[in-house]
């Protein structure tokens, strides 16, 4: 009883405070590809993803109504900083859904002229002109969407601006951005939410990196929970002093608090039940700098093992360059790349459940072999070769043997080496929908794969990989192109684990080094990976895409086709620009990847489609 | 051809060609598909005063397509001359478009024409064909498409003078536009800035950017009366992309450059 009229009571105050159209409200996760192809299109940096912007706390006043009802405390805002342009997840304010759509539009463009808002008036304003100025259809839109600003109604997220002090000047301001002098009448401090408008971003970046070296743990397999759609604040503090923890000391002398209270909560119970729901309901996630802590719970606990444990190391390793997009340069060994080769393993035949699948796929692979292709003069064959005959006919001496007059589609040989790459991260780890583990599909796709191109001419090495920061990137040898494929090459399929991170550039490298020492005609890098590249330092977002992208460019110039293949969902997003359009293929349904990928295989090396 | 063939150049490449002609050297034309190679090498067979033989190629032509072959004619077998020996006799421009869509195989018979032999030699006749003064070899081909296991041998495209061609800057491109259509120099802006912005989403949703080609035909259905919203979707949006959401962004930059629903 009491809980319904506490329903009753929050719908009924709310609605004194909102009027969200939802008849007309348009989610943004429709919209995403449209919107992305849009700012693009329209000069946005390619590397910048377009996501879910988090509601945020914002420095107004609220009516007492307002504040009865708990509501406006928290507003909608875009922003965008180096890595992404940051929407509202589901725009309602104006009543026609055509306008909430056209808003998100008018938020791509915008932020497709913006630099990361220092001043939110000023800013604005120049980047509003500047469109309007260059996309003159944007004119009458833009009209629409101030019109209905100016009369919208307050919304959940969204408040109309009538009820600020600055309300006439920023009317007129919005209503000729050309003509007016960016808004110096109206201070930066206390920012007026405009739904049109683009916000700095709300906290400066976490610039304390983490610092701890990864000690010895035996590894466990933890859940990763995944925040459903929306993007974090996130800060580092410095919690490495030992001393730090309670602060003792006069509670009156306390100034304010944040959010972050310095207790060592390790040995909480139940942290993993409702993790999810505290990390929502946190404006900010503090990062502790030391990952043992109850925050390596989370993600991360990629402590390597000790020497006993590890796969035995190749060689003293090989230093590899690096793209820093930042400097715009090439960073000459700036990574250290192990091979390794697992000592554990035990050789073993191919296990049961593929048997099936691989009598299924050899046929087409043993046909592969070879190219077929028209042959002419042949004594025998499919069609009449019309220049065979004519020469027969118009040879001065006729040949007492049988006129070679046909022409027959035979095969020829072709020279091809393809390496594949796995991506043995930790993210492999985690379940896709049958039960099946991500590494569980790869196993059995490099399985498959490797027994099917068993049956071709075509050479085959098999690499694994994952990383901990650029000093250690594990490159695992599991067949490599001498090699006979056998059950020794099984039993090292059999073995991979995932671990670690994803540095996917120097992987890439590393690659092409051995796949230039083949010397074939065609050398292929396929790729099976599950996600963006990422890793614990400077190597996530627009740096390891930069760095991944580079590495791709050099081995086309080296004369390798990469090609990618993934079962990230949100891959459409970045791996375009990673690997062109027609450089890589998305599986919808990762279980299928193990048949997946040797079809692609035939389609991508296949010249005559149709044969 | 005629020398009236219009083609604006972007840079130096009509002094290149003029060089190459000159030296007897043969010439490889790279570039997007629409971006005026064609025309390039049409505008400078009118320059050069020569004929062109075009042969368009394609994954079943043989050497037998290039070089000729025996018919039977009323009084019993003759032979006739493929393209390439024609404009080889003659003194014409053999101008192979695509090229990599032929066989690896089919191309090397142009690599004694492509040399300081230059001749051809004719297999089924036993003739050697010198080449005639004015012959000269032009092949283009789109850097673009992606299948493995096309691409020119190494050894062929060492043979040539290479001119690397992209879509002519903004100016040039609507003066080139103007010039074809006759279209008002706004409109022509306007199209331009749109094939630009369409051109940043090659790799990103499009398989190829929006070429020359296409903002002409555009310019074309507008100045017939067609609507510029209407010749945009027509003849812009839906020949670069069947993808229903990429559609929705091409729409919403139309209306951008062309104004919107009303």
């Amino acid at each position: 009883m009491e809980e319904l009229a506490g329903r009753f009571w929050h719908h009924f105050v709310t609605r004194q405070t909102c009027s969200d159209h939802t008849a007309a409200s348009v989610d943004l996760a429709g919209l995403l590809q449209p919107l992305t192809l849009y700012y693009r299109a329209l000069g946005g940096s390619p590397a910048r993803q377009i996501a879910p912007a988090d509601p945020r706390r914002m420095n107004i006043e609220r009516t007492l109504a307002q504040r009865i009802a708990g509501t406006h405390g928290k507003l909608m805002l875009s922003w965008q900083d180096e890595q992404g342009v940051y929407l509202p997840p589901t725009i309602a304010c104006f009543p026609k859904r055509e306008l909430n759509e056209a808003l998100y539009f008018w938020l791509a463009a915008l932020s497709s002229r913006l630099p990361v808002v220092k001043h939110w008036v000023a800013d604005n304003l120049q980047a509003s002109a500047v469109l309007l100025h260059r996309y003159p259809g944007l004119v009458t839109i833009y009209r629409k969407l101030v019109d209905a600003t100016i009369t919208m109604e307050t919304s959940t997220y969204h408040v109309n601006i009538s009820e600020f002090d600055c309300k006439p000047e920023l009317i007129e301001l919005l209503q000729n951005p050309e003509d007016s002098n960016p808004g110096l009448t109206i201070a930066n401090d206390h920012p007026v939410p405009v739904p049109l408008w683009f916000y700095p971003p709300p906290t400066r970046e976490a610039s304390v990196g983490v610092d701890d070296d990864p000690d010895s743990d035996q590894t466990m397999t933890r859940k990763v929970f995944r925040l459903p759609n929306i993007r974090k604040k996130a800060s580092r503090v410095d919690d490495r002093k030992e001393t730090d923890g309670l602060l003792v000391f006069q509670l009156e002398s306390l100034f304010s608090w944040t959010e972050h209270v310095q207790l060592d909560r390790c040995q909480e119970e139940n942290l993993d039940e409702d993790i999810t729901s505290a990390a929502k309901d946190l404006d900010i996630i503090t990062l502790s700098r030391q990952r043992k802590a109850s925050g390596a719970k989370i993600n991360f606990d990629l402590d390597l093992p000790s020497p006993q444990n590890d796969d035995l190391p190749v060689g003293d390793g090989i230093k590899l360059p690096e793209w820093n997009y930042k400097k715009q340069e090439l960073v000459s060994d700036f990574c250290l790349l192990q091979p390794m080769l697992s000592d554990t393993s035990t050789p073993c035949a191919l296990p049961e459940h593929l048997q099936h699948l691989a009598q299924r796929l050899i046929p087409h692979f043993s046909a592969l072999q070879l190219t077929r292709r028209w042959h002419k003069r042949q004594p025998v064959g499919d069609d009449i070769d019309l220049d065979g005959w004519l020469d027969s006919v118009c040879e001065p001496v006729q040949s007492p043997e049988r006129h070679t007059c046909y022409k027959a589609k035979t095969a020829q040989a072709r020279d091809l080496a393809c390496l594949l790459l796995a991506d043995l991260s930790l993210s492999t780890d985690t379940l896709v929908s049958d039960g099946q583990r991500v590494i569980e599909v790869i196993r059995d796709t490099l399985l498959l794969f490797s027994e099917a191109m068993n049956h071709t001419k075509d050479r085959l090495a098999i690499y694994g990989f994952s990383s901990v920061k650029n000093k250690h990137i594990r490159y695992h040898l599991l067949k490599n192109f001498p090699e006979p494929y056998s059950d020794d090459t099984r039993g090292r399929i059999m073995a991979v684990r995932p671990g670690y991170y994803t540095r996917l550039g120097a992987a890439i490298r590393q690659s092409c080094n051995v796949l230039n020492q083949q010397g074939s005609e065609q050398r292929l890098l396929l790729i099976i990976s599950d996600g963006k590249p990422n890793d614990i330092d400077q190597y996530e977002g627009r740096y390891g895409i930069e760095d991944t992208r580079h590495a791709v460019i050099e081995a086309r110039q080296q004369g390798i086709i990469p090609f990618c293949i993934t079962i990230d969902s949100d891959a459409n997003t970045y791996l375009p620009y990673l690997f062109g359009h027609n450089g890589y293929a998305v599986v919808q349904d990762a279980s299928r990847l193990p048949l997946l990928l040797p079809q692609l295989y035939l389609q991508l090396t296949t010249t005559n489609h149709h044969s | 051809m005629t020398a009236d063939t219009y083609y604006l150049p972007q840079g130096n490449e009509v002094d290149i060609f003029q060089r190459a002609a000159k030296n007897h050297l043969p010439v490889l034309i790279k570039g997007p598909t629409g971006c005026g190679k064609t025309r390039f090498v049409h505008h400078m067979a009118g320059i050069l005063g020569r004929n062109i033989h075009t042969v368009a190629c394609h994954d079943d032509l043989t050497a037998t397509d290039l070089v000729g072959r025996h018919l039977i004619g009323a009084e019993g077998t003759y032979w006739q001359d493929g393209p390439l020996t024609r404009a080889v006799r003659e003194g014409a421009i053999c101008y192979l478009d695509e090229v990599v869509e032929a066989r690896k195989d089919t191309t090397v018979v142009l690599h004694p024409l492509s040399d300081y032999r230059r001749v051809l030699p004719i297999e089924r006749t036993g003739e050697l064909v010198e080449a005639h003064e004015d012959f000269m070899l032009v092949i283009s081909y789109n850097p673009g498409y992606q299948n493995i296991m096309k691409g020119l041998k190494p050894s062929t495209r060492q043979r040539f003078v290479g001119l690397s061609f992209n879509y002519p800057n903004a100016e040039q491109e609507t003066a080139i536009i103007q010039k074809e259509t006759g279209i008002t120099q706004v409109v022509a802006e306007r199209l331009v800035k749109l094939g630009h912005d369409l051109r940043r989403l090659k790799d990103h949703g499009l398989e190829e950017s929006a070429s020359t080609r296409l903002l002409i035909y555009t310019a074309m259905m507008i100045n017939d009366g067609l609507s510029e919203k209407e010749a945009c979707l027509s003849c812009l949006a839906e020949p670069l992309t069947d993808d229903a959401q990429t559609l929705t962004a091409i729409r919403r930059l139309i209306e951008a450059h062309f104004g919107c629903r009303k």
